[in-house]
C-alpha cells in the first residue's frame, strides 16, 4: 500500500484541549428499512466520551450496542441525531471521509479475530502501519500485547487468545484515538480473555486511548471508568466507577 | 418441480454471470466442433453427389495426341468402366475490360450427345453442343463471376495463332474444377485463369487434333484395383506422349478438397479439446466454491434424509445447466460461423451447391462430450461434499493454513508489502488452481499468436516469391517450344526493357521408390529476372552441369546434394538420365527444379529452344504492350506477376481475416471468463477478509488491488508462457500444413507478440474491473459478525 492520501481529520489535540469530548453524540437514532418493516435499532442517544476513558457497553443482544458501535467506528450513519469526532461531523461524512477516519482514528477488535490468514502475526500489524500516518512499529506493537517470541507465526498456528492479541496489537499499531471492541472475549475462555482484556487495558492506560468495549458480560463493567447499558435501543443506565477494578480482580 | 430443483433454479439465477462465463468457454469449443464437423459434412455429401450426378472421373491422364481408335484399347483395359476422351488445351484469351491477357484452358465437349464423364454442370444458359455449333463457348463460374460475364456476352481467344470471338452460350461448372486454379498454383486466380467448354470438332480442327484426344479420365469397375488400371493406363498411351496417368487422390482439384478436409479434420478435436478442458476447470472452480459455501445445507439436507445419491445429482444438474447454455450457444455459434466459412469457400471451390448442412450427430455428441467435461470437472467436488459426515458439515470449515511463499522461504524478498505477499501465498497453497487459471490464460494468448503467424507468413511468402524470386513484370510463353531466337521478338515488343529466356519441360524425378513428376525450368546461369533462391536468401549460380530442386522436393524424395536423381523427360523424345543434385531451393508453393538453360537443352537433344522469357516493361508503355501481346498468335500465355500477387494478396488476407476474427474473440471469451470467474470465487472466499480490510481503513481500490492482486501475477506468468505456447502451435499448424501445394514459413513478429499480450491484458483487465465492482456490495458490519 502507499502512503496514507492527505487527511480530512482535525490534527491531534493539544493538552490543553484534553477535556473536550472526542465523541459528542447528541439524539442519535438509526432506523433500519422503512414504512412497516422499519427497525429502529437506536433511538435518541446522548453520550460524550473522553480521551483516556475506558468504556464498557453492556446489554442483551438487539440492544443496539453493536449499533451504536458500528456509528462510532464509522461503518454506519445515522438517520437522525448528530455524531461529532473532535467537532467533525461523522454523521455527514462520505465514503472517503469515513475511510480516512477508519484508517487513522479508530482501532477495532472483532470478536472473531479477523486476521488475514495468509499473513504472519507480524505482517497483520505491518499490512495496517503500511497504510497510517504515524504507526508504530509492528514489533512494538506486538511487544505491547506480549506476542514478541510468536511474531512469525500464522494465524492457523496461534491459539485463539494469541490471535485476538495480534488483532489488539495491529488495532493500535496505528497509534489511534479510539479502539473499539466487539465482544474481544466472546469466542475465548476465562483465562485467556483475561490476558485480552488486560493487553486492552494496559493500551486504555499507557498511551492514554479511549476504549470502548462492548459486551454482554456484566463483569467487565468493573473495569470500566463508565459503564452504559442498552436496551431496545436506548441507554437504561449510565454509571460511573469510583475506582477502576484491575481485570484481575474481577469476580470471575 | 421438486423443491430441490426449485433450489437449483434460484442458486442458478445467484450465480447467472459465472454460470454464463463457463458456458460460453464452452461454447467456443462447441462452436468450433460444430462448425467443423457440419462443414466436414457439408463439403464430404456435396462433394459425393457432385462427382456421383456428373460422373467424375477416377483416373486420369495428359498426353500430347493420340488417334480416337486407342480409346477402345482403354474400354478394354479390365477393371475400366468407363472411358472419355477429348481435348484439353490452353490459350491466350482477350476479355473485354481487362487489360492484360487472361489464360483459358478450353476442354472439349463430345461430338454427340453429353460427355460420358466429367459432365459440366449448366448454371445458366446451356452447354455449346452439337455437331454444327460454331462460334459458342461455355464459361465455367469462377470467371465469369469475376468478370461479370453473362451467357450472349463475347471473349476473344487465340486459337492455335488465330483470334477468334466467341459468343458464350452459357456458364457451367465441372467436378475437375472444384478448384478452378492453373496447374500448381496455391490459390486460385479468377481474374486471369478460367476453364471453357466449346465442341470437340470446332478446337480439334483449330488445333490439327481433329481424330485424336490428349485428355482421358475413366471410372474404375467396382473391385478393379487403382494402380493396375493406372499401370495398363501408362502401357496403352506410353507411344503417344502421356505423362503419367494418376488417380482421384492427386487430381489437384480433387486434393484440395481433401486438404481442407483434413485441417477441418484437425480442428475438430484440437480446439474443443483445449475449450471444453479449460470449462471443465471452470466448472470444477464454480462448483467447488458453491459447495463450500453451501455446506451446511448439505448436512441439513443429509440430516433430513435426503440420499448422497440425491445431493450428488443436485450439484450435477447444476452443471448440466452449464452445459444446456454451453450447447444452445455453441450451437447457433457454430451455425453462424459455419455459414460464414460456406461462404468463405465460394473463394476456393466451386459445386453446383454448398449449403451448410447441420450435423445433427454431432450436436448430440457435443452435447455428451460437454457434459462429460463438466461431470468431470464437478465430480470430486461433490464426491467431498457427499462423504462429509453431516455433524462434520455442519461445524465451520477450518482456517486455512499458509506459510511463507517459495520466493520468501528462498530469502528474498523482504521488501515486498503485505498485500503482494497475500497474493504470493495464495497462489502457492492453490497450485493447481493457479496452474490452470495460468494455462488457460496462456491458451488465451497463444491462440491469439497463430492466425497472425499466417498473416505474416503469407506476407514474407509474398515478398520473398515476387521481390526476391521473381522479378519480371510479366512472364511469357510460347504455344509450343520454340527456337531460341524468338527471344529477340520479345524485345521489340513495345516497352521491353529486358528478356531472360527459360525453358519448361515435363519431368519425372525418380530416387529410389519416390517418384514426383514436374516441370523442370531452364534458366540462364545467373539471370536477373527468374532468380534460384537458395534458404539464405542467397542467389544461386547454376553450373553447366547438375539440377537444382526445392528444399521440400528434397525432403520427398530423401536426397542431399550431391546425390543422384532419375530424370525422366515426358516430352518430345523420351529419355531418362541420371543427374546429380547440386542445390537446394527455397519456395513455399508447388515444387521446382532448376537446370540452366543450355544444359537442359543439351540434355533434351533439341538444340537452343525456349518455352518462353520473363520481362520487364516499361510502366510508360504499358498498354501498348498489352495490346501487341493480346495480338501476338505465339503467346499462349501471360502472367503478370503484380496481379497474381494481387490476387493473392487478396484472397489470403478475406480468410485469414475471417480467421483472425474468430481466434480474437476465442481468446477474448477465454481471457474474460477465466479473469471474471477466478475474480468472484476470490471475492466469494475471501469476503470476510476483504471486509475487514475495508473497515481497518482499506479505501475501495486498495482492498480491490488486494482482490486482483493475484490475477495480475498469474496474468504476467501467464502472457510470455502464452506467447512460448502460441509459437508452438503455430510451428505445429504450420507443419501441419506443409505440403507439396503449399507451405508457409513460420514467422513470429514482435507486433503479434504485442497484440496478443495487449488483447489478453486488456481482456483480463477489464473484465478484473467488472467483478470488481461488487466489492461495493461487501457489507462492511458483516466483518464484525462472529463465525458461527
Amino acid at each position: 500500500m502507499t502512503a496514507a492520501p492527505a487527511s480530512p481529520l482535525p490534527p491531534p489535540p493539544a493538552p490543553a484541549a484534553a477535556r473536550e469530548p472526542i465523541f459528542h453524540v447528541r439524539d442519535l437514532a438509526r432506523v433500519y428499512g422503512e414504512g412497516t418493516a422499519a427497525v429502529t435499532a437506536l433511538r435518541g442517544v446522548d453520550l460524550d466520551l473522553f480521551r483516556g476513558e475506558l468504556i464498557v457497553l453492556l446489554g442483551a443482544s438487539g440492544s443496539g450496542k453493536s449499533t451504536l458501535l458500528n456509528q462510532l467506528g464509522g461503518l454506519d450513519s445515522p438517520t437522525h441525531g448528530t455524531l461529532f469526532y473532535r467537532g467533525w461531523n461523522l454523521g455527514t461524512a462520505d465514503e472517503a471521509g469515513l475511510t480516512h477516519f477508519r484508517r487513522d482514528a479508530v482501532g477495532f477488535v472483532f470478536q472473531a479475530y479477523n486476521l488475514i490468514p495468509s499473513l504472519t502475526a507480524r505482517e497483520n500489524v505491518a499490512l495496517i502501519t503500511e497504510i497510517c500516518r504515524d504507526p508504530m512499529a509492528p514489533e512494538d506493537a506486538l511487544e505491547l500485547v506480549g506476542l514478541t517470541p510468536r511474531m512469525d507465526h500464522f494465524p492457523a498456528q496461534l491459539s485463539g487468545g494469541e490471535q485476538q492479541r495480534v488483532a489488539i496489537a495491529r488495532a493500535i499499531a496505528k497509534r489511534p484515538e479510539v479502539l473499539l471492541c466487539d465482544e474481544p472475549t466472546g469466542a475465548l475462555d476465562v483465562h485467556t480473555g483475561i490476558t485480552v482484556l488486560e493487553a486492552i487495558e494496559r493500551i486504555n492506560r499507557d498511551l492514554g486511548t479511549l476504549a470502548v468495549i462492548i459486551t454482554h458480560n456484566a463483569i467487565l463493567a468493573d473495569m470500566a471508568d463508565r459503564v452504559f447499558t442498552l436496551s431496545d435501543g436506548r441507554i437504561i443506565n449510565a454509571r460511573t466507577n469510583a475506582r477502576r477494578g484491575s481485570v484481575r480482580d474481577l469476580a470471575w | 418441480m421438486s423443491l430441490l430443483d426449485r433450489k437449483l433454479l434460484r442458486d442458478l439465477r445467484a450465480l447467472k454471470s459465472q454460470a454464463l462465463a463457463v458456458a460460453l468457454v464452452m461454447a467456443c469449443g462447441l462452436a468450433m466442433m460444430i462448425m467443423t464437423r457440419s462443414l466436414i459434412l457439408s463439403l464430404d455429401t456435396t462433394r459425393d453427389t457432385y462427382y456421383r450426378e456428373n460422373r467424375f472421373g477416377e483416373v486420369f491422364a495428359r498426353l500430347k495426341r493420340a488417334p480416337n481408335a486407342v480409346r477402345e484399347q482403354l474400354v478394354a483395359i479390365p477393371g475400366v468402366a468407363a472411358v472419355q476422351t477429348g481435348i484439353a488445351i490452353q490459350v491466350t484469351l482477350d476479355v473485354p475490360g481487362l487489360p492484360e491477357p487472361a489464360v483459358g484452358l478450353i476442354n472439349s465437349l463430345p461430338e454427340r450427345g453429353e460427355p460420358v464423364l466429367n459432365r459440366p454442370y449448366v448454371r445458366a444458359g446451356r452447354l455449346p453442343l452439337g455437331r454444327t455449333t460454331r462460334g459458342e463457348l461455355a464459361v465455367g463460374e469462377a470467371f465469369a463471376e469475376s468478370h461479370g460475364l453473362k451467357p450472349g456476352d463475347t471473349l476473344a481467344a487465340i486459337l492455335n495463332g488465330t483470334k477468334q470471338t466467341f459468343r458464350l452460350s452459357g456458364i457451367v461448372l465441372s467436378p475437375e474444377f472444384v478448384f478452378e486454379a492453373p496447374p500448381g498454383a496455391a490459390l486460385p486466380d479468377n481474374k486471369t485463369y478460367g476453364v471453357f467448354w466449346m465442341p470437340y470438332k470446332e478446337l480439334a480442327t483449330a488445333f490439327q487434333l481433329y481424330g485424336a484426344f490428349n485428355n482421358v479420365s475413366l471410372t474404375l469397375a467396382p473391385g478393379a484395383s487403382e494402380g493396375e488400371v493406372i499401370a495398363a493406363v501408362n502401357r496403352v498411351l506410353a507411344p503417344y506422349g502421356a505423362r503419367g496417368a494418376y488417380g482421384r487422390s492427386h487430381h489437384p482439384s480433387h486434393r484440395r478438397v481433401d486438404d481442407e478436409i483434413r485441417v477441418l479434420q484437425g480442428l475438430s478435436v484440437a480446439f474443443p479439446l483445449v475449450f471444453l478442458s479449460v470449462a471443465a476447470f471452470m466448472t470444477n472452480s464454480v462448483m467447488s466454491r458453491q459447495i463450500a459455501l453451501q455446506r451446511e445445507q448439505i448436512a441439513m439436507l443429509k440430516a433430513c434424509g435426503f440420499s448422497n445419491a440425491q445431493v450428488g445429482a443436485h450439484y450435477f444438474k447444476f452443471s448440466l445447466a452449464i452445459v444446456f447454455v454451453g450447447v444452445g450457444l455453441g450451437a447457433v455459434g457454430g451455425i453462424v460461423l459455419g455459414h460464414r466459412l460456406v461462404e468463405m469457400y465460394h473463394l476456393f471451390f466451386r459445386f453446383p451447391q454448398l449449403d451448410f448442412v447441420l450435423d445433427s450427430r454431432v450436436l448430440v455428441a457435443a452435447a455428451g462430450v460437454s457434459a462429460l467435461a463438466a461431470f468431470a470437472g464437478v465430480a470430486g467436488a461433490v464426491r467431498r461434499a457427499v462423504r462429509l459426515p453431516p455433524a462434520e458439515a455442519m461445524r465451520p470449515e477450518a482456517p486455512a493454513s499458509f506459510r511463507p511463499a517459495l520466493i520468501e522461504r528462498l530469502g528474498g524478498a523482504r521488501w515486498f508489502t503485505a498485500s503482494f505477499r497475500m497474493a504470493l501465498r495464495n497462489i502457492e497453497r492453490r497450485p493447481v488452481r493457479s496452474g490452470l487459471t495460468c494455462l488457460a490464460l496462456a491458451l488465451a494468448t497463444g491462440i491469439l499468436i497463430v492466425p497472425n503467424s499466417f498473416r505474416d507468413g503469407v506476407t514474407y511468402v509474398i515478398d520473398f516469391q515476387w521481390d526476391i524470386v521473381q522479378r519480371q513484370t510479366v512472364t511469357l510463353t510460347l504455344v509450343e517450344p520454340g527456337p531460341a531466337r524468338a527471344i529477340a521478338d520479345f524485345r521489340h515488343l513495345p516497352g521491353v526493357e529486358l528478356a531472360e529466356p527459360f525453358r519448361y519441360v515435363p519431368i519425372e524425378l525418380r530416387a529410389g521408390p519416390v517418384m514426383r513428376r514436374l516441370n523442370l525450368q531452364g534458366l540462364p546461369a545467373r539471370g536477373t529476372l527468374s532468380r534460384v533462391i537458395d534458404a539464405e536468401p542467397r542467389q544461386l549460380t547454376l553450373p553447366a552441369h547438375g539440377i537444382v530442386i526445392s528444399a521440400k522436393l528434397a525432403d520427398i524424395l530423401h536426397v542431399r546434394p550431391g546425390d543422384e536423381v532419375i530424370a525422366k523427360v515426358l516430352e518430345g523424345r523420351e529419355r531418362e538420365l541420371s543427374v546429380p543434385i547440386v542445390g537446394l531451393a527455397e519456395d513455399f508453393a508447388g515444387m521446382a527444379a532448376y537446370m540452366e538453360l543450355h544444359a537442359l537443352n543439351r540434355l533434351l537433344l533439341e538444340g537452343d529452344r525456349i518455352s518462353g522469357a520473363h520481362l520487364v516493361v516499361n510502366a510508360g508503355l504499358w498498354p501498348d504492350f498489352l495490346a501487341a501481346v493480346k495480338n501476338t498468335p505465339r503467346a499462349a500465355g501471360c502472367v503478370i506477376k503484380n496481379s497474381i500477387r494481387d490476387g493473392f494478396r487478396k484472397t489470403t488476407a478475406e480468410s485469414i481475416g475471417l480467421l483472425q476474427n474468430m481466434y480474437l474473440v476465442f481468446a477474448t471469451i477465454v481471457a474474460f471468463g477465466i479473469i471474471y470467474n477466478s475474480a468472484r470465487i476470490s471475492l466469494s472466499e475471501r469476503a470476510r477478509e476483504l471486509a475487514t480490510l475495508r473497515v481497518l481503513g482499506f479505501s475501495r481500490g486498495e482492498v480491490g488491488a488486494v482482490l486482483v492482486g493475484e490475477l495480475v501475477l498469474l496474468t504476467l506468468v501467464a502472457l510470455p508462457l502464452g506467447l512460448l505456447i502460441g509459437s508452438g502451435f503455430a510451428k505445429v499448424i504450420l507443419a501441419s500444413v506443409n505440403t507439396e501445394t503449399v507451405r508457409l514459413p513460420l514467422v513470429l513478429t514482435a507486433s503479434n507478440y504485442a497484440f496478443a499480450v495487449l488483447v489478453v491484458a486488456l481482456a483480463s483487465a477489464l473484465s478484473a474491473l467488472f467483478a470488481a465492482r461488487k466489492l461495493a456490495d461487501i457489507n462492511l458490519v458483516s466483518a464484525l459478525k462472529a463465525l458461527d
